[in-house]
């Protein structure tokens, strides 16, 4: 049954028998099409998968999965392809399949406070769905707009509001999934909680390697009555962390704090004009969310908090609007940063918080020693630094270079005690610093494991794991929907 | 304890104990004896192993050796205004940080911040050749890898010996207050949860007892936040509203299972949903020898049984519900109750896990 399909020459299996299972027009090998599914959020590599099947049910999934198994043929599931780790680039002699149209919110239940959706479906769908019963649901990735649920739970995603309300894996109960050895599974339920092992827990950020989830259960909580949003200029990064800990050490909890340093400023300014101190070397967002009667007594304990550090200037949201434009700053910094490089590469590490100041004066020492220049914006309450590492791909080896800077950020996170990988997941992009922050044993147990539910290594290969075969790297500047201004990066 | 309760001092033996014995069941102080017991394990208690390791008030994580008792982290914690903010089960009881974790129990607190699972960042364990692996991580967020540490909890001691846990913790808020919430039936105190648990106020927890017919609500904050709160829920239902000044009695009692002024020494964790409240709250209410605790706004049941027989009754009722328990105290045959999921990846799994088999199956 076998062919030669590839220039390359090595024996592949006909296809035959998958594009059996769907019609024509859901079985794609047309050249223009596929293109569009080369890459995803990390745009640096590029392949081009065999075909693209497009399901409409869980069923067509199921066959799908359960072909590529018995075939030994790869897949790689995809659902909006915003992965900044490169979790969803194909395989070049895999399919992908496209979750996209698996987009069904098959259930809100109010008095539960779940939800029941398919992969496909758009992390700010489900807030819009829960929204009539003053429900939402936590985690917002800086793509909630265009994201899936699918690809949240894949990659165990985060966002803005960690610290506080955990990430993904927090908020998924349940899980009807496919593994990848075509089995058809129920992990977790309905209640938040459950007796023996936690699979949902270990299906979360899995990164695609165990399965594709076909009805995910999601805990869903109340909206929060009030905000309180405040905009603090710094005239250092040093001074901003410091606030930080400020704040942390006052026992307050926020729902997010956040820093960007003056060249994320300049790039967020020009893109959005979203009013940030002029001048500042750095801002910080501090935002307490709760019943309006915590948040007026909140406001006080964290006017005091910041009254005791250097702010040179400081905004309080007056109302949504203001918030929003407050958060429009933060939110596009990432692709702002766009405006002020021809390229960049995203990183995303983790440091303890208590180093964070130590971590950016290292972080700014390998720049001016690399000449290349680095953003910053992060996550500060949970220590989660995003480089935003800037190069001109036209010239001659300045792609690399910036990825051997992005490396040395890497290992500074592990030297450090912290993680390689905050909310972005390993994906392609990182899986030759897995075996740095995890010792053989422990790599040795997570290839058993991911042997148990993939045996012949079908799914979403080349991810998290090193010494696999190695996509094409090339340069191909922002995410086409970055470009047009659809998502940006968190 | 029982003399065939091994109890290593350090690392080193127990890869000594691992090496010598052919199966084993790594146990705690052994407060959830029906999952602390196996015919043909050799049981290694981690109470040897005690005592914090590391503890970054301003990094909101602690690192401890599994033997280490919660209430001892809890004392530690509370120096510094933070807690485990899920509650952890049978701490008086003497319960360790491992045990707690193989068990999977969370208590009230699981409502507003969520469970164990959510605030176990890493994990070391020895697996069955004494080899030691470095799951999750220290830090507060971590998508590097699968996660491990997550599978851990709930896992029983089948997966390997766990000898080092890190936790998150948060801010211990200053103020405590409970109210409680007379209902008319179960369907009002459901409708009463459900209403809470949506609401504005941001409880702390919500539980309800059945016996009494009481909805419980927590609130956790400043006092004078809690009081403007409490007064608008007052102001809401009333009559029906009183508050329990003495609350830690009350949550202590619940936490530590001990709740009933009667003996009923079985104690049983239910996942629930309010499809099976509403079955088996009444049905429960039929039997003498059992006593319902509804916890986490219905998300669990506690359902304290006074013998084998109720047991099995209990057993065969979640059985045809399609719902699964777990024995946490008392002397019965098997700690597995009702349906508990089959499914064929658990056994490659396990093999993934302990390739040398030396837990025993779940």
């Amino acid at each position: 049954m076998a062919e030669t399909e590839h220039g390359s020459g090595f024996q592949v299996t006909s296809l035959d028998g998958l594009a059996s299972i769907f019609p024509t027009q859901r079985f794609v090998r047309d050249a223009a099409f596929q293109a569009a599914f080369e890459s995803d959020g990390l745009t640096a590599f590029r392949a081009k998968p065999r075909a693209v099947v497009i399901p409409e049910t869980a069923q067509e999934v199921v066959a799908a999965v359960r072909w590529c198994h018995e075939n030994s043929v790869p897949f790689v599931a995809r659902g909006s392809g915003t992965s900044l780790s490169g979790g969803s680039l194909p395989v070049a002699d895999g399919i992908v399949i496209a979750l996209n149209r698996l987009n069904r919110i098959l259930e809100v239940d109010p008095d539960e406070r779940i939800a029941v959706v398919e992969p496909g479906v758009v992390n700010q769908h489900v807030s819009d769905a829960a929204a009539p019963h003053g429900l939402y649901y936590a985690p917002d990735p800086s793509s909630q707009s265009v994201c899936t649920i699918g690809g949240n739970v894949a990659f165990n995603s985060g966002g803005a509001h960690c610290l506080k309300y955990g990430m993904t894996s927090n908020h998924v109960i349940g899980c009807k999934a496919v593994l990848a050895n075509g089995e058809v599974v129920t992990m977790g339920g309905r209640s938040v909680e459950a007796v023996g092992p936690d699979y949902p827990g270990l299906f979360c950020g899995s990164e695609g390697l165990f399965g594709i989830g076909l009805e995910i259960t999601l805990r869903l909580l109340p909206k929060p009555e009030r905000f309180h949003t405040v905009l603090v200029g710094y005239q250092s990064l040093q001074a901003a962390g410091d606030a930080v800990s400020a704040v942390i050490d006052s026992g307050l909890l926020p729902g997010a704090l956040e820093i960007m340093d003056a060249l994320a400023i300049e790039a967020a300014e020009a893109a959005v004009a979203c009013g940030y101190p002029p001048g500042a070397a750095a801002v910080l967002i501090v935002e307490l969310e709760g019943p309006e009667e915590k948040i007026e007594y909140e406001r006080r304990q964290l006017e005091e908090v910041l009254s005791s550090t250097p702010a040179f200037a400081q905004r309080v949201a007056v109302d949504e609007a203001d918030r929003l434009s407050i958060w429009r700053g933060r939110k596009s910094a990432f692709s702002a940063v766009g405006r002020l490089s021809p390229d960049f590469l995203v990183q995303d590490g983790v440091v303890p918080r208590k180093r964070l100041g130590e971590a950016l004066v290292r972080i700014e020492k390998m720049s001016r020693e690399s000449g290349i220049r680095v953003a910053n914006v992060f996550h500060a309450g949970d220590g989660n630094l995003h480089p935003l590492i800037m190069f001109d791909g036209k010239q001659e080896g300045a792609l690399e270079r910036a990825e051997a800077l992005a490396a040395k950020l890497l290992r500074l996170c592990i030297e450090m005690g912290g993680s390689i990988t905050g909310e972005h997941g390993v994906g392609v992009e990182k899986r030759d610093f897995l075996p740095e922050m995890f010792d053989p044993p422990t790599m040795a147990l997570m290839e058993r494991i991911r042997l148990a539910f993939d045996p012949k290594r079908v799914a979403n290969p080349g991810k998290m794991f090193p010494g696999t075969e190695a996509p094409s790297l090339g340069l191909s500047g922002l995410h086409p929907l970055e470009k047009a201004g659809v998502i940006s990066r968190e | 304890m029982s003399e065939t309760v091994a109890v290593p001092e350090n690392l080193d033996e127990l890869r000594t104990l691992l090496a010598h014995e052919s199966v084993v069941l790594p146990v705690g102080n052994q407060t959830k004896q029906p999952l602390s017991v196996d015919a043909q394990a050799r049981l290694i208690s981690l109470r040897g192993l005690s005592g914090m390791l590391e503890y970054e008030p301003s990094e909101f994580t602690f690192t401890a050796l599994a033997g280490t008792t919660v209430a001892q982290v809890n004392d530690v914690l509370r120096q510094r205004q933070q807690y485990l903010p899920f509650d952890p089960m049978l701490v008086q009881a003497g319960a360790t940080l491992g045990g707690s974790v193989a068990a999977g129990l969370s208590g009230p607190g699981r409502f507003r911040y969520g469970g164990l699972r959510d605030f176990l960042l890493g994990v070391k364990f020895l697996n069955g050749e004494g080899e030691a692996i470095h799951a999750g991580g220290k830090v507060v967020k971590n998508a590097a890898g699968f996660d491990i540490p997550k599978f851990m909890a709930g896992s029983l001691g089948r997966f390997g010996v766990m000898v080092e846990l890190t936790f998150k913790v948060f801010p211990l808020p200053s103020h405590r207050h409970t109210m409680a919430v007379t209902c008319r039936s179960l369907a009002d105190a459901m409708q009463r949860m459900s209403v809470a648990a949506a609401s504005r106020w941001e409880l702390d927890a919500i539980d309800y007892r059945p016996e009494t017919r009481t909805v419980f609500l927590r609130i956790a904050g400043p006092a004078e936040v809690n009081q403007a709160l409490v007064q608008k829920i007052s102001d809401l239902w009333g009559a029906d509203v009183e508050p329990i000044p003495d609350d830690d009695e009350f949550w202590k009692s619940m936490v530590e299972l001990s709740w009933p002024d009667r003996a009923l020494p079985i104690a049983v964790k239910i996942p629930a949903h309010p499809a099976l409240l509403t079955s088996l709250v009444p049905w429960a209410e039929q039997h003498v020898g059992m006593d319902l605790h509804v916890s986490v706004a219905g998300s669990v049941v506690w359902a304290l049984c006074d013998s084998q027989q109720e047991v099995d009754q209990l057993d065969r009722f979640l059985t045809e519900h399609v719902s699964a328990g777990l024995v946490v105290r008392g002397d019965v045959r098997e700690a597995k109750m009702g349906a508990w999921a089959q499914q064929e990846i658990a056994s490659a799994v396990k093999m993934a896990m302990d390739p040398t088999m030396k837990f025993p199956l779940l």
